[in-house]
């Protein structure tokens, strides 16, 4: 760990006041909340929400809490942005039929009071570019072509941080099926890797 | 991947652990145990884990590395933040000395230039190396600083050059100096303050005409200098000047601070408009007035629930040197929903240049009516409650609840404004009635130089003008003024029609009977008008105030329709020879009036059941007055009627007087009518009705007696004549003390007061009559009324003492 610095560390220095400490447990963990959010969202949410919405919700979220985050471990930090997503994701759903009457509401670039303006350009945002990054569409297939519970297992262990143990209890399952489970998903996944290449 | 391959991973699955070898038992053992670690761990090392497990590492560790390599490719932390400060500065930018770093933020830093051959300084924008290598972010960064460079006003930061493609992505802009907006409104005036909010919202507003949402704005992104000038800075992609920053504001350097976010910004995957860059200038505009935020809070999620949900705090609570007119301004523009708002920013630099101009501001913020409505309701059933024990009487009770009205409807504020008479308003209207009165000279006269269709021509633009114009107006929420444009349109409509009708001859031809036409035979400066062709015309207009009605959810075209529908009512009697009865029958022109006070009276009574109170409002009292008119039409000419109640009551011998106490009577049946219906409304045409009942009886009372006085005085043998006076006499003061002390019930001020002028007017007749030169009558006057004031001072003592003789009795 030459070199680099503890979340733990980062995480104080945030609460004193380092914004820059914060970026750094974002890039971190952007990627791995990006792939959890793609999965927590609902199909039907999908279609309306780009992840990158809610990942941005997320960290913007994170950044004003953090203050009340005690850290325990790397997982601990993870699980914690974990729920927040859970919640983001859950108040986005709500507001998505809100969101579809305003949109139908709001006024369109080009108004009776501003005839001259024209249809208006959205900037986007780093986050946004991020989820279109190509490896992170190569990831997200390789996932996708999984069987439903290898995925899961990978998920739980990789993305949410979970401890075998946590994932037995998750599921419902032995510890020793959810390792006997995780390595043949690992070995699969390395498979489509490569013949993906 | 195959179907049957599906098939046996799920049987695989299916069959779990019991069918796997002691291998893979290993494998998967040896890799729960990576897993646990490195979800409790920082980084473990794959190669360090698999010295443990020799016997394993072979076929374990291509699977770890898989593992890991789903992070990607900079998965681990970049070494220190010091990333970027270690980076070294370039020598030379796009031809530029670079002289060291102004700042530094996520997406890359902004460095100090000097262009040596023109001796001017500049800041230069590079990206983050990380981000160099990534084309797209590396586009966009790009069209930035090119659809910046199009764009050239005064006070947004101008774009000087693009960078080479062969050198770091950068782009050369003008250097700003100067202090953040709310650190350098802190030493100015409120007037100051607000001029400088007026420049930043039109160059948001010129940003916005140019496709570009700021999406960001907030105070650390527009910098003063000391000339006063804001510059904004800092679109799309985040870049960030300021060096020190107390507050969280970049906590990925991706995200804008929440402090300025609209309530459609906390939402994720909703639009932006520019009404949303008009929120977070209203919330500049509130720290700038306050010094405070509008919406902060600790935590993110309270935050957002108070942008989406909370009213701020008044911002001249928390600084009472805040003109409401900034106050008004700075809450329109912090509506929670954007169609309340401001709809441009040029509508809120336009209102901020009313108050700079020292003129009312148009923004009619909806904060306070909710702020008071909550109170208000709570009030009103606290009232409800009151009512019923007399503690409130009925009429302050009606007079709470419609001022409460008011005050809880929205649009009301801008009515009030509108009603209000300030220089600009009467200016407004005494034009629009100009206007109104110039068109309708044309259009009852006949001019040489302005002959038929020319005529029509103007009229016609002048009206076609005021309708495009108010609604012009109107839907860039000037209310108060696009009502009177409207309001005209309303009035010249009817006239342009007329005229229309009589150049191009519709319904020209008089009818058959010419007695009944109003205006077809008038002389000649005079246009003639048909009763058709009024009444075709009237009709016409009818639906264009009600889809104005519509348009604008104004009452006051409401009241407009009513107002026509009189006139349609009228045009429609005219057509049916109401003219000939004025000549020969008044009475039965009056009676024709009562079926048009009926119409009315229903009409308004569906309407109120239609739940819109606020139209109904004006069809009653037009109901009322027809109704009123007509009757004493009736009772002063009618001989029918005359003759009725002289057939039924022969000593009444059909005098004018006891018609009008028997309207009197029809009142009363009508008041208490009226008075049973469930609607608020109603009760006051009850009220209105019953309003007139004491004159009229009192004074015909008071005639009668006079008229037989007199035609007693004259023939004093006439003892039928002495009979009638004496009972009239009699019956006057009686009557007037029936209405003092009926007041009481109904808390009617005006049966009070008649009562008491009339009892008076009695106690005068009886002097002239009856004790005439008697002293006792006037000792007996004092003795009375002294008598009556100790009893009304001892009421309940006496009141008590003869409830205590009525039980013994008992």
């Amino acid at each position: 760990m030459d070199g680099q610095t503890s979340t733990y560390e980062l995480v104080e220095r945030f609460k004193k006041g380092d914004t820059g400490a914060f970026s750094l447990v974002f890039q971190k963990y952007q990627r791995r909340l990006a792939v959890l959010v793609h999965y927590k969202m609902s199909a039907e949410l999908h279609g309306k929400i780009e992840v990158d919405d809610i990942l941005q919700e997320v960290f913007l979220a994170a950044a004003q809490d953090m203050k009340h985050f005690t850290y325990q471990s790397p997982g601990s930090l993870l699980a914690w942005l974990s729920r927040i997503a859970d919640h983001v994701i859950v108040d986005a759903a709500r507001y998505q039929n809100r969101g579809k009457r305003r949109a139908e509401e709001m006024l369109r670039f080009r108004s009776e009071s501003n005839p001259t303006g024209p249809e208006p350009v959205d900037s986007e945002t780093p986050s946004r570019l991020f989820a279109r990054e190509e490896t992170m569409q190569i990831l997200l297939k390789r996932l996708d072509a999984l069987p439903a519970e290898y995925r899961e297992m990978i998920v739980l262990a990789k993305f949410e941080g979970l401890t075998t143990k946590e994932i037995s209890e998750r599921v419902g399952k032995p510890r020793e099926s959810v390792a006997l489970l995780l390595h043949r998903a690992l070995r699969r996944f390395r498979e489509l890797e490569a013949t993906s290449g | 991947m195959g179907g049957e391959d599906e098939r046996n991973d799920a049987k695989a699955v299916g069959g779990g652990a019991e069918r796997a070898s002691q291998k893979e038992r290993e494998l998967a053992a040896a890799l729960a145990r990576y897993v646990d670690r490195s979800s409790r761990e920082e980084e473990v090392d794959i190669d360090e884990f698999c010295k443990g497990i020799p016997e394993l590492a072979k076929e374990l560790g291509p699977l770890l590395e898989s593992l890991q390599g789903m992070d990607g490719p900079d998965s681990s932390f970049p070494s220190e933040p010091a990333r970027e400060a270690t980076e070294e500065l370039p020598d030379k930018l796009s031809g530029h000395k670079i002289l060291g770093e102004i700042g530094a933020g996520g997406m890359g830093r902004v460095l100090l230039g000097l262009d040596e051959r023109l001796g001017r300084k500049v800041a230069i924008k590079t990206l983050n190396r990380r981000y160099r290598d990534n084309e797209s972010v590396r586009t966009r960064f790009m069209q930035e600083a090119r659809a910046l460079a199009q764009i050239s006003h005064p006070n947004i930061v101008r774009i000087f050059s693009l960078g080479q493609p062969e050198e770091t992505p950068h782009f050369v802009m003008e250097l700003v100096e100067g202090s953040s907006l709310v650190e350098a409104a802190r030493a100015l005036t409120l007037r100051q303050k607000a001029e400088l909010l007026q420049k930043v919202a039109l160059a948001v507003d010129f940003l916005h005409a140019h496709q570009i949402l700021h999406r960001d704005l907030k105070p650390t992104n527009i910098l003063v200098g000391v000339d006063l000038e804001p510059k904004i800075l800092d679109f799309g992609l985040a870049q960030h000047m300021e060096s020190d920053s107390t507050r969280v504001t970049h906590p990925g350097e991706i995200m804008g601070t929440p402090d300025y976010f609209s309530p459609e910004h906390t939402v994720p995957g909703s639009q932006f408009d520019p009404r949303s860059d008009v929120f977070s200038l209203g919330t500049i505009l509130y720290e700038v007035l306050t010094g405070s935020l509008p919406f902060h809070a600790e935590s993110f999620g309270e935050q957002v629930r108070r942008i989406r949900e909370e009213l701020p705090i008044l911002p001249r609570r928390r600084n009472p040197e805040v003109p409401g007119e900034l106050q008004d301004v700075c809450l329109k523009a912090l509506e929670k929903k954007p169609e309340n708002r401001y709809a441009s920013a040029k509508e809120m630099a336009d209102d901020l240049e009313r108050f700079l101009a020292g003129e009312k501001v148009h923004a009619a913020p909806t904060a306070y009516a909710s702020l008071i409505a909550g109170k208000i309701e709570q009030h009103i059933e606290e009232l409800e409650v009151q009512e019923p024990v007399e503690i409130l009487s009925e009429y302050e009770f009606d007079g709470f609840l419609k001022t409460y009205g008011r005050l809880i409807e929205r649009e009301d504020a801008w009515i009030l404004e509108a009603r209000r008479l300030t220089l600009p308003q009467v200016t407004l209207y005494l034009g629009a009635w100009i206007l109104t009165v110039g068109a309708a000279l044309l259009f009852l006269f006949q001019f040489p130089h302005l002959r038929g269709k020319v005529s029509v021509a103007l009229i016609a633009g002048v009206a076609g003008m005021t309708i495009w114009s108010g609604l012009r107006i109107w839907r860039r929420s000037q209310l108060r003024i696009g009502i009177a444009f409207l309001l005209t349109f309303c009035l010249l409509l009817p006239i342009v029609l007329l005229l229309a009708m009589i150049v191009y001859r519709i319904a020209g031809v008089p009818s058959p009977h010419k007695e009944w036409e109003l205006l077809a035979n008038v002389p000649t400066p005079f246009r003639s008008v048909t009763n058709a062709q009024l009444w075709w015309a009237i009709l016409l207009t009818l639906p264009v105030c009600a889809w104005l009605r519509r348009f604008t959810h104004s009452s006051v075209f409401s009241l407009m329709i009513a107002v026509m529908g009189v006139a349609l009512s009228l045009a429609t009697l005219l057509r049916l020879g109401w003219l000939e009865f004025a000549k020969d029958n008044p009475g039965w022109f009056y009676f024709r009036i009562l079926p048009v006070a009926m119409i009315f009276f229903v009409a308004a009574f569906a309407v109120e059941r239609l739940r819109f109170p606020n139209d109904s409002r004006y069809f009653y009292p037009i109901a009322v007055v027809l109704t009123l008119l007509a009757m004493t039409g009736l009772a002063a000419q009618h001989h029918p009627y005359q003759e009725w109640l002289e057939r039924n009551l022969p000593w009444t011998r059909g005098q004018l007087e006891y018609l009008f106490i028997a309207n009197a009577g029809i009142y009363f049946t009508l008041q208490a009518i009226c008075d049973r219906f469930p609607s608020s409304q109603m009760r006051a045409v009850a009220k209105a009705f019953r309003f007139v009942i004491p004159g009229h009886i009192l004074t015909s009372l008071l005639f009668l007696w006079f008229n037989a006085y007199v035609q007693w005085q004259d023939n004093l043998e006439d003892l039928a004549k002495k009979r009638e006076a004496r009972i009239l006499e009699y019956l006057l003061p009686a009557v007037a003390c029936l209405f003092i002390f009926g007041s009481i019930r109904k808390q009617m001020k005006n049966f009070f007061v008649s009562g008491m002028v009339f009892l008076a007017a009695g106690i005068v007749m009886w002097q002239f009559d009856l004790f005439e030169k008697e002293s006792r009558w006037p000792i007996f006057l004092l003795i009375l009324g002294a008598l009556l004031m100790v009893v009304a001072t001892r009421y309940s003592t006496i009141k008590m003492a003869v409830a205590r003789m009525v039980r013994r009795r008992a």
